[in-house]
């Protein structure tokens, strides 16, 4: 039984294509694995664990009958869903990762993130990223009504969607010396993440320097025209797609 | 069986007429008027599956018949080889346009009578010829006339050969 690694499905209301792949994968993959991962971005946007609105619920029933069919299932938050939190993990029964995580399965070690981080040339985002992670910050915006981070959300998804922003080319790329930075920190040869839609593995020369071997760091892809899903078994991992488009005239 | 002859070699199908009647049936008669003969693979995706039935060779659409009744909840599902009809986002308005799936592909299957749940109508599987299709499937494609993923160089059906058990039908 593999285990399994996701991200970046972006789970909005404006594409339920994607939330019904992702309902079919929960049904039809996930409930055969060992595990799985989501390493961020599941959502689009999140306003708080009190959302009540159709996808959240359904999303979130989804998880909880597989996390009850005894497949465990973690969760990391991304730079959509940061606001991610203990209620959704009591819903879920997910347990939520840090930003960083260490994984073993099949005698695999590896480093698991959404990624966001590694991206330090981009200044900008970067700022943004402290500021959401600012527990002043965080404590505002949950302490917002309802009602007003419901509309928060809902402009975010529109300017998103207006601005392409979920397009690769708009999503700048990991910085080298961050990955060799981090799986240094961690003594990892694998480092899994999403985040900068450009799903692909990727063999690096050990950034453990004496080692001599070939580290890999697999980049999961987001949920668009195609799903992507990472596998670990006993053979290795398999970074796979699969289309989540319908057949129109 | 009905057998198609294309640019690409030649592939037959049987037609569910158990399980998907009415959408077996449509398909018999568009064959039967030699509908399909002169029409394209206009679109093919790789790990997706290979759609036709509906435009000829100048990507020009032709007229078809009237919709008909979404079958998917029959129990059929789209696995590898099997034929489905293709649809507009209304679940209930297939007419000619179908596809052979080249992937076990799940989430096209019926899972409710709502318009995100109806799915894709199973009708019919390839028996002969699989290997035609696996060729189509790994053909290069590219944008023509508004629409992706379209063939660069056109797939044409340029024969319809109908069992006699069918033409008794």
């Amino acid at each position: 039984m593999p285990v399994l690694f996701i991200s970046d499905l972006h789970l909005s209301p404006e594409r339920p294509a994607v939330s019904r792949a992702f309902l079919v994968f929960l049904q039809e993959r996930a409930v055969k694995a060992s595990a799985l991962y989501i390493l961020g971005d599941l959502f689009e946007a999140w306003i708080g664990d009190d959302d009540p609105s159709d996808l959240s619920l359904e999303i979130q029933t989804a998880l909880r009958t597989l996390s009850d069919s005894g497949v465990p299932l973690y969760i990391q938050q991304g730079n959509r869903d940061f606001m991610l939190g203990k209620g959704f993990a009591v819903n879920t029964g997910a347990k939520m990762l840090g930003d960083e995580a260490i994984i073993q399965h099949y005698g695999h070690r590896a480093l698991v993130m959404h990624g966001d981080s590694l991206c330090t040339d981009d200044i900008d985002y970067q700022r943004f990223r402290r500021k959401a992670r600012n527990p002043v910050y965080r404590w505002l915006l949950a302490h917002l009504p309802l009602k007003r981070r419901q509309k928060l959300a809902s402009d975010w998804r529109a300017k998103s969607m207006a601005a392409n922003s979920n397009k690769a080319s708009a999503i700048m790329d990991v910085n080298k010396e961050a990955v060799a930075a981090v799986m240094t920190k961690y003594k990892v040869d694998v480092l899994i993440h999403g985040h900068t839609h450009r799903p692909d593995r990727h063999k690096i020369d050990s950034v453990r320097g004496n080692l001599g071997g070939q580290s890999e760091r697999i980049v999961l892809g987001d949920w668009e025209n195609f799903g992507w899903a990472l596998s670990l078994d006993k053979n290795g991992y398999n970074l796979e797609s699969f289309a989540i488009d319908g057949v129109y005239n | 069986m009905i057998t198609f002859r294309t640019t690409m070699g030649d592939f037959s199908i049987e037609l569910d007429f158990d399980k998907a009647p009415l959408t077996a049936a449509n398909f018999l008669q568009y064959a039967k008027d030699d509908y399909y003969t002169g029409t394209i693979f206009h679109r093919v995706i790789n790990g997706f599956m290979v759609q036709g039935g509906g435009m000829n060779a100048d990507m020009s659409q032709k007229e078809t018949r009237d919709c008909i009744e979404n079958e998917a909840d029959n129990g059929l599902k789209n696995e590898i080889g099997t034929l489905a009809m293709a649809r507009t986002g209304e679940p209930h308005s297939a007419s000619s346009q179908f596809f052979v799936n080249v992937s076990d592909n799940g989430f096209l299957n019926h899972s409710g009578k709502n318009m995100q749940g109806w799915g894709y109508a199973v009708f019919g599987k390839v028996v002969e010829g699989m290997d035609v299709i696996e060729h189509i499937k790994g053909v290069e494609t590219g944008n023509h006339a508004g629409h992706g993923d379209v063939p660069v160089d056109p797939i044409e059906i340029t024969e319809t050969v109908i069992s006699e058990e069918y033409a008794a039908k």
